[in-house]
């Protein structure tokens, strides 16, 4: 873990780095009615270097007495990590083609049939329920309109409400 | 007498059908997020905001306030049956719950966390109610260098109260304060920080920063200890409620001062959290059976809770006179409340002053509400954690998608959401605490305009930070809290080269 900790803190003085350069674009001193636009990204970037330089030299002093410490993701953790995150992301991915909620059917028949290995009367009922109810609450009662995808609209259509 | 008079028309338009219906649904709402991990008081709110734009801003504010009681009511559920915390500032009553109800007491431990959440809840109301309309009047007086100065002093208590290196939450901070800046920049027009992309100038929200980090980061984390949710069956009978109100009788000492303790905490930005840790150690260090610690003892379940409400009830009273909320969750209901048009700060109970006390009112019926919701119903929502978790799991990330969705109707927001929720991991793997940076997301645009408009007034000079008499004891305090612990640090060096080796 002190391997990512070092390296974390010095993504995050690039990313400080990066606010100071766009600020410095911005200006940052003093405009003609007060502070430039840049002025407080400038000291609050110019922040992040400076801390994230002092806790990484922490990092590196700790990691060169007393080696590497525990390992950043537990054993056996980052699988099941990714087994949330990939579905997820091809969830999203499937939205923009489809809309959430049908996307949904699929992600939650996917998890619930493949990962979760639940029987398939069940993973049927709940695939089609849950979005079903959330699109009638969400859709038609709170009118919060949710992302349709480029053929959901055309598919929702069938549905007779 | 004025307060008076202005509680009991709170209570009136907080005892409307309506508004109590509002209250009762998301009391409930509020309770089953409490008992899920993955769905928090903090992104529970937030997933909820979209919806109270329908609402009038009384009846949504009820609601998303409702949904932080009923969470903290909920969270003491599953730490005590299922020994995994529904919640952050549910993790301490896990030390002395689980064990009691493992040696078959649960339904007692059940009953002492809800008493006394709900003692520290009237405990933090009162407060609350006494207390805000006189900080009100004081924060009248408040000009930009007193709104920044206190901003200072909030984050300056943030570091120093959030996890263990004051220089991580510094980045925190920072970072917060650069994510609030992306975007547009209202004064000059000019793009920040977008580096020419279309994404980036639509900037961060904070509603979507709060479900990643919260909410998703936290189901990656508990799925990374791979969890099984088995745990204890548990009853609540009206033995078990007098055996618990007998027990808070004997520990009322404790009962009081750790809803103090919270209340405290509250007003401070900490929140609930840090105050159920510092009741819980308050109460082991002053028991007079502290070996009890660990393995059931009654009052190691009576502090960290009644803390935590108190906490969670006393985080209203900075949000809604200064502007400052005293906790993560309540940032996020701030945020909500901003949102509607409503501005909190002393402006609020001038202009809205039936707005104010109708949310007073309803903390005091909420929180009973809660108490008899939850004490009824406890093995109803327990039961819930039962249900599969590869159902429960993608249930919950769809929801989570549609309030992350349904702030700005942008579907980049949902893929913001699963980046803070990776981002979340590695902050909480590597001690870098979060709800610093929320605050500062929450705080950035108002904390920066404030800097700017007193930078303006002082014409460029920083010491218009330190005009007496209001700000200039703000800053000082605010410094005095950031290099306390640095000295005492070297003091405490400099006394060993001292000693005799």
């Amino acid at each position: 873990m002190r391997k990512a900790d070092i390296v974390l803190a010095l993504f995050l003085m690039l990313i400080g780095l990066l606010v100071i350069w766009d600020s410095a674009r911005l200006g940052y001193g003093w405009g003609m009615s007060g502070p430039e636009a840049g002025f407080f990204p400038f000291y609050m970037g110019l922040g992040v270097v400076i801390a994230t330089f002092f806790i990484a030299l922490r990092a590196i002093r700790i990691f060169r007495k007393e080696g590497s410490g525990k390992p950043l993701i537990l054993p056996g953790g980052l699988s099941p990590m990714l087994w949330i995150l990939l579905p997820a992301v091809g969830m999203l991915l499937l939205t923009e083609l489809l809309g959430l909620h049908l996307a949904t059917v699929v992600y939650l028949a996917f998890y619930m049939g493949v990962v979760g290995k639940i029987n398939w009367t069940k993973v049927a009922l709940i695939s089609i329920i849950v979005p079903l109810a959330i699109y009638i609450l969400f859709d038609k009662i709170f009118l919060i309109p949710l992302p349709e995808g480029v053929w959901g609209k055309n598919i929702l259509a069938l549905v007779p409400f | 007498m004025d307060i008076f008079s202005n509680w009991i028309m709170g209570l009136g338009v907080a005892l409307q059908p309506y508004n109590v219906m509002i209250a009762v649904v998301s009391l409930i709402l509020g309770i089953i997020v409490g008992v899920l991990p993955g769905l928090g008081g903090a992104n529970g709110c937030a997933i909820l905001i979209p919806i109270t734009f329908a609402m009038n801003p009384t009846a949504g504010v009820i609601m998303l306030a409702c949904i932080y009681w009923g969470a903290l009511y909920g969270g003491g559920i599953c730490s005590i049956l299922f020994n995994i915390p529904g919640e952050p500032w549910a993790v301490a009553v896990t030390f002395d719950g689980y064990p009691m109800a493992k040696a078959g007491k649960a339904g007692k431990a059940l009953v002492l966390s809800f008493l006394s959440h709900g003692f520290g809840a009237v405990v933090g109301v009162i407060l609350l109610t006494f207390f805000a309309p006189i900080i009100a009047e004081f924060a009248l007086r408040f000009g930009p260098p007193e709104t920044a100065a206190v901003m200072v002093l909030t984050f300056s208590a943030m570091t120093r109260l959030g996890g263990k290196s004051a220089l991580k939450s510094l980045v925190a901070i920072f970072l917060g304060f650069i994510l609030a800046g992306v975007g547009m920049d209202i004064v000059s027009g000019k793009l920040r920080m977008t580096f020419g992309t279309i994404p980036l100038m639509g900037g961060f929200n904070f509603i979507v920063a709060v479900i990643g980090l919260f909410g998703i980061g936290e189901i990656f984390l508990t799925v990374e200890e791979g969890l099984k949710m088995e745990g204890v069956a548990a009853k609540v009978t009206f033995k078990d409620i007098r055996e618990g109100l007998i027990e808070l009788l004997r520990f009322k000492k404790i009962l009081l001062m750790s809803s103090l303790i919270g209340c405290w905490l509250g007003i401070q930005p900490g929140g609930a959290t840090p105050a159920s840790f510092m009741a819980y150690g308050f109460a082991k260090s002053s028991a007079a059976d502290k070996d009890q610690f660990g393995k059931g003892a009654s009052s190691g379940v009576i502090a960290p809770e009644a803390a935590a409400h108190g906490a969670g009830t006393c985080a209203t009273l900075p949000m809604i006179t200064l502007g400052i909320p005293g906790s993560p969750t309540m940032a996020v209901i701030m945020g909500g409340l901003m949102i509607m048009g409503l501005l909190p700060g002393p402006m609020l109970f001038k202009e809205h002053a039936d707005f104010v006390w109708g949310f007073i009112g309803s903390i005091w019926v909420a929180n009973v509400l809660g108490l008899i919701l939850v004490m009824a119903f406890a093995p109803l929502f327990a039961a819930i954690l039962r249900i599969k978790f590869s159902i429960l799991m993608p249930i919950i990330i769809y929801v989570c998608a549609i309030g992350a969705y349904a702030v700005n109707n942008r579907m980049i927001d949902i893929y913001y959401m699963l980046i803070f929720g990776i981002v979340g991991v590695f902050f909480k793997k590597l001690d870098y605490p979060m709800a610093p940076m929320v605050l500062a997301l929450v705080l950035g645009s108002m904390a920066e305009s404030a800097a700017r408009q007193a930078l303006i007034m002082g014409r460029g000079n920083p010491l218009i930070f330190f005009k007496p008499p209001i700000a200039l004891p703000l800053m000082l305090l605010a410094l005095f809290l950031f290099f306390l612990p640095t000295f005492t640090k070297w003091k405490k060096k400099l006394s060993a080269k001292k000693a005799p080796v």
